[in-house]
C-alpha cells in the first residue's frame, strides 16, 4: 500500500466553487461519453466469455 | 472493523481502516472516517482551520467527514465536505489541520486519504467513482499527478474510474 506524499511545501486544499448548470450539463455528457467507451471496450470479452462457457 | 449508522445518508459508512505518515519518523498511523454532524461542532475549534466548517455542518445537502488516528479519535487531522449529485459526487471542501500544512507538517497522507474516501462513496453509491471538484490553478498539474484527475476546464477537475479505483486500493484495505 503506498501513501500519496504530498510535497512538504504544498498543501492540498480543495475550495470548489458550485458549478453552474451549462457546466455540469456539459460534465455529465462527458462522463457518459466515458462510460460508454469504457463499456465498449469490455464487450468483446464478454462476448468470447460467453461463447467459451458454452462451449 | 466497527460499523457505524451515518445519519442523512442512505448506505452504511465503515469506519474505513487506512494510515496516514509521520514526516519526521516515517511512522504509519491507522485513521479512521468518520460522519461529523452538528452535534459535533465543538471537535472543531474555529482557529484551526481556515475555511467554515460550521456553514458546511449547517448544509444539509452536505456531508462533513473528519479523519483522525485510530489511537486518538480526538485529534482531527483532516476535514473533508462532500455532497451526492446523484450520479457523482462533488467535493466542496477538504482542509487539513494547521499542524499538518506547509514545511513542518506533521503527516503525509491527510488529503490524499480523504480523496481516495471520497471515491470510495462514489464507487459505493453506485457512481463509478465519479468525483468532482475545483483546483487552485499552480495545483492542477500537481492533482493530475498525485490523484490521476482529469482537468476538465478552468479549474474544473474530476476523478473517474479507474483512478478512483487506484487511490481506493492504495488507502483502504480490502
Amino acid at each position: 500500500m503506498g501513501l500519496i506524499k504530498e510535497p512538504r511545501d504544498v498543501d492540498f486544499t480543495v475550495k470548489s466553487e458550485p458549478w453552474t448548470e451549462e457546466e455540469l450539463a456539459d460534465f455529465r455528457k462527458l462522463m457518459k461519453e466515458i462510460k460508454s467507451k469504457k463499456n465498449r471496450l469490455r464487450l468483446p470479452l464478454t462476448k468470447s466469455k460467453r461463447k467459451k462457457d458454452l462451449v | 472493523m466497527k460499523r457505524k449508522k451515518q445519519k442523512g445518508l442512505d448506505f452504511i459508512v465503515e469506519k474505513l481502516t487506512n494510515s496516514i505518515e509521520n514526516t519526521s519518523t516515517g511512522e504509519v498511523f491507522d485513521t479512521e472516517i468518520v460522519e461529523l454532524t452538528i452535534k459535533d461542532i465543538a471537535q472543531i475549534k474555529k482557529s484551526g482551520w481556515v475555511f467554515d466548517w460550521t456553514k458546511e455542518l449547517n448544509d444539509k445537502s452536505k456531508t462533513v467527514y473528519k479523519l483522525t488516528t485510530t489511537n486518538n479519535p480526538t485529534i482531527i487531522q483532516g476535514l473533508l465536505s462532500i455532497e451526492d449529485k446523484q450520479d457523482h459526487i462533488f467535493m466542496h471542501l477538504i482542509e487539513s489541520a494547521k499542524f499538518n500544512k506547509g514545511k513542518a507538517k506533521i503527516y503525509f497522507g491527510v488529503p490524499g486519504n480523504l480523496v481516495a474516501f471520497a471515491c470510495k462513496i462514489s464507487v459505493d453509491k453506485g457512481y463509478e467513482g465519479f468525483l468532482a471538484f475545483d483546483a487552485k490553478s499552480e495545483l492542477i498539474k500537481h492533482y493530475e499527478h498525485s490523484l490521476g484527475a482529469t482537468h476538465f476546464r478552468g479549474l474544473r477537475m474530476f476523478i473517474q474510474t479507474n483512478a478512483a479505483i487506484k487511490l481506493i486500493s492504495q488507502y483502504f484495505k480490502s
